[in-house]
């Protein structure tokens, strides 16, 4: 990395990093203490990481905010104004992962009123896992800026889409076979499609860190799985 | 210490570089107190022992400016031993106040660095630990002054649990905070806690099936069929089939077990993987034969395909995986077997276009790493694509299975799955219906410099 002749400029930016890196690290463990929440029917949990939603937000306005003054009093250029804005960019997409995550915290809250789902219910925590994994992974190669680590996230967004793809005719078999269970079905769904969604979240982390680094985008069309043909 | 001893013993280069490197810590983190090695003595304690939580910082500690004398002249290489220590020890300063990310490592030992992969002085605590838990037991550390333990999971591949322990050190006069942080690693406590609810649940449903079976023919033989010869034939022969099942599933059981326990220990050894493949074909024959199958296997040239490994489980791997193969192949089918190297460590490209492939375990990204690709395929009726995310759970089975085909125990990939973790390589499997599955197994190549060497990753910056 090409030093800057102001100190504290390299320093504002990696500042910058080290913020978003923080984030992160809660979205994270959001997504984790969802999971687990969820898993292990833990109501106590899921109310505390739904209290900690709040959190994320402060700090994706702080480091936006952060990223407009750098943008107004440096006006960063190239390599510089990628780091900036994959920043604000990044900020974006983990707080959407943790919306996401409190989502599946308030369903929690609903299924643990039901009878437990049985081996579904072990099927989404798999799945879960994944995704947060892929998560890990991404933060992990924004935080020691490896493109081919992002790159190899990005690959490997099918696996997510598979494991919905799979959990879904498992769940319709599921409600097919006791009406009773349609409504915690429809919540488990939803669970599904969240960590579906925060895997997708993950991959476009994963393209932002490639752009941030190369300056290019991730060419050819992203390997998807068409999961609305019956 | 025997500690110190035998760290001096065996590796006498090693400790005298490591003490050097140790001299800018002696710097930061004993900087003014007074007796210069029993600051770091107390880290090494504490570490040790966690006898330091509550300790209050020494006001001695506080009052003496003395710059700290060179090398520690005490016979007890102090540095060495919190260097060498197995459990991650971090020294954390707190940099500008109110920024939470802006707080940096100003010492790592050993086990830190290669876990964390922290590579340069001075890095940012955030880099190297992300979790908000840690972070907020280290700001409790250096501004509230208090110490405090938090659980915490790495998250990754290998699933692992850690403790931390936060505590504030006593700075010099004027100097930044600074907070001491230890990790002790948790994971096979915690794995083994979840493995005993795990087998509760699985193992008794399964065991449960046969024996219902065999409760069910003694009634019979003792009641109506007491007296029927012929039938008396048919139904030991089944009870004996039955008895069979539970002990393969108890055998199964068990060596998954002991696989698990030692999932997070590296192998050790090398195995050339053609060979092991051509010494599973020759002990497989009589079955294969039986099946009339036959196996399509050309190795490529010796030592080529060497992985580091443990023999018997690799042997395990190839086992479980041909058996497989030759279940679900038609009467006068093929199973082909590949091995190639050097490949990369993603999974390899898919060859049929209409096939649906998935990766059932991916290792952790290591820049660098080449592997070894074992491919096993078969020509049977292959696999739903929705089947394909369960294939390594325990005890699933492909729905449609006829049940006199079941003498599978349902554990056969599982048990590949876990060896294949703990080797720190991946599996992925491909399959068309109706046209057949390939699985395929890569394992970290064996070579001459492996960097794994403890004391090549050591080696201070």
């Amino acid at each position: 990395m090409n030093e800057h002749i102001v100190r504290s400029y390299e320093e504002e930016l990696n500042q910058l990093a080290a913020e978003v890196v923080r984030m992160g690290g809660l979205a994270e463990a959001q997504v984790n203490d969802s999971i687990q929440a969820f898993a292990k029917r833990d109501v106590p949990l899921a109310q505390a990481m739904i209290g900690r939603d709040g959190k994320l937000d402060a700090m994706e306005a702080d480091i936006e905010r952060a990223a407009i003054r750098m943008i107004a009093l440096r006006q960063p250029m190239a390599n510089d104004l990628r780091r900036t804005m994959s920043a604000m960019k990044i900020a974006m997409n983990l707080e959407r992962c943790g919306d996401l995550a409190k989502n599946i915290g308030k369903r929690t809250l609903i299924l643990a009123e039901a009878e437990p789902a049985g081996p579904v219910t072990r099927s989404i925590e798999r799945m879960g896992r994944l995704v947060a994994s892929r998560l890990k992974e991404v933060i992990d190669a924004y935080t020691a800026s490896e493109v081919d680590r992002a790159v190899s996230v990005w690959a490997r967004d099918t696996e997510v889409d598979e494991h919905y793809e799979s959990l879904f005719r498992e769940l319709l078999t599921y409600m097919m076979g006791d009406p009773r269970t349609i409504t915690a079905g429809a919540h488990l769904l939803f669970v599904a499609k969240n960590l579906e969604r925060i895997g997708d979240h993950a991959t476009n982390i994963a393209e932002i860190v490639h752009f941030e680094i190369t300056g290019q985008e991730i060419l050819s069309e992203r390997p998807k799985l068409d999961t609305l043909t019956p | 210490m025997p500690l110190e001893n035998e760290a001096v013993r065996h590796r006498p280069t090693l400790v005298v570089g490591l003490v050097g490197a140790a001299a800018p810590l002696a710097l930061a983190v004993v900087g003014q107190s007074e007796p210069g090695p029993a600051m770091l003595a107390a880290a090494a304690v504490a570490a040790l022992g966690w006898v330091l939580s509550g300790r209050p910082p020494s006001p001695a500690a506080v009052a003496s400016p003395v710059p700290p004398a060179a090398p520690p002249s005490d016979p007890m290489p102090y540095a060495a031993i919190v260097e060498e220590l197995e459990d991650p020890v971090m020294v954390v300063e707190a940099g500008t106040p109110g920024e939470a990310a802006g707080r940096r490592l100003v010492f790592a030992n050993a086990a830190a660095r290669t876990l964390f992969r922290i590579q340069r002085q001075d890095a940012r605590l955030i880099t190297a630990i992300r979790n908000p838990q840690v972070i907020e037991l280290v700001d409790e550390a250096l501004i509230g002054g208090i110490s405090g333990h938090g659980a915490f999971e790495a998250g990754g591949a290998h699933d692992r649990v850690w403790t931390a322990a936060a505590q504030p050190l006593a700075a010099g006069a004027g100097g930044p905070p600074l907070a001491l942080l230890v990790l002790r690693d948790q994971t096979d406590l915690r794995r083994a806690e979840r493995m005993r609810a795990d087998f509760l649940a699985n193992a008794s449903h399964e065991l449960r099936t046969p024996l219902a079976s065999l409760t069910g023919f003694i009634e019979t033989l003792r009641g109506p069929a007491r007296d029927d010869a012929g039938a008396r034939e048919k139904f030991l022969g089944i009870m004996q089939t039955q008895a069979e099942r539970m002990a393969r599933l108890i055998d199964d059981l068990m060596s998954l077990s002991r696989i698990e326990l030692n999932e997070h220990i590296a192998p050790q050894g090398r195995v050339d993987l053609a060979m092991a493949v051509t010494d599973v074909a020759d002990a497989l024959t009589p079955v294969i034969r039986g099946r009339g199958v036959s196996i399509d296997w050309a190795p490529p040239e010796r030592g080529a395909a060497t992985v580091e490994g443990d023999r018997d489980q690799i042997i395990q791997v190839i086992q479980n995986l041909i058996d497989n193969a030759v279940k679900y192949s038609p009467r006068d089918g093929v199973v082909r077997v590949e091995v190639s190297a050097p490949a990369g460590g993603d999974p390899p490209a898919i060859r049929d276009p209409d096939a649906a492939g998935l990766t059932l375990l991916a290792p952790d990204h290591r820049p660098g790493e080449r592997y070894a690709l074992l491919r096993i395929s078969d020509f049977g009726p292959g696999l739903a694509r929705d089947a394909l995310p369960r294939l390594t759970e325990r005890f699933y089975r492909v729905e449609g299975q006829k049940s006199g085909d079941r003498s599978g125990t349902g554990l056969g990939l599982a048990i590949v799955k876990h060896i294949v973790n703990r080797h720190r390589g991946g599996i992925s499997v491909e399959s068309a219906e109706g046209r057949g599955a390939t699985f395929s197994v890569w394992l970290p190549l064996a070579t001459a410099d492996r960097t794994t060497d403890p004391e090549a990753v050591v080696k201070p910056s």
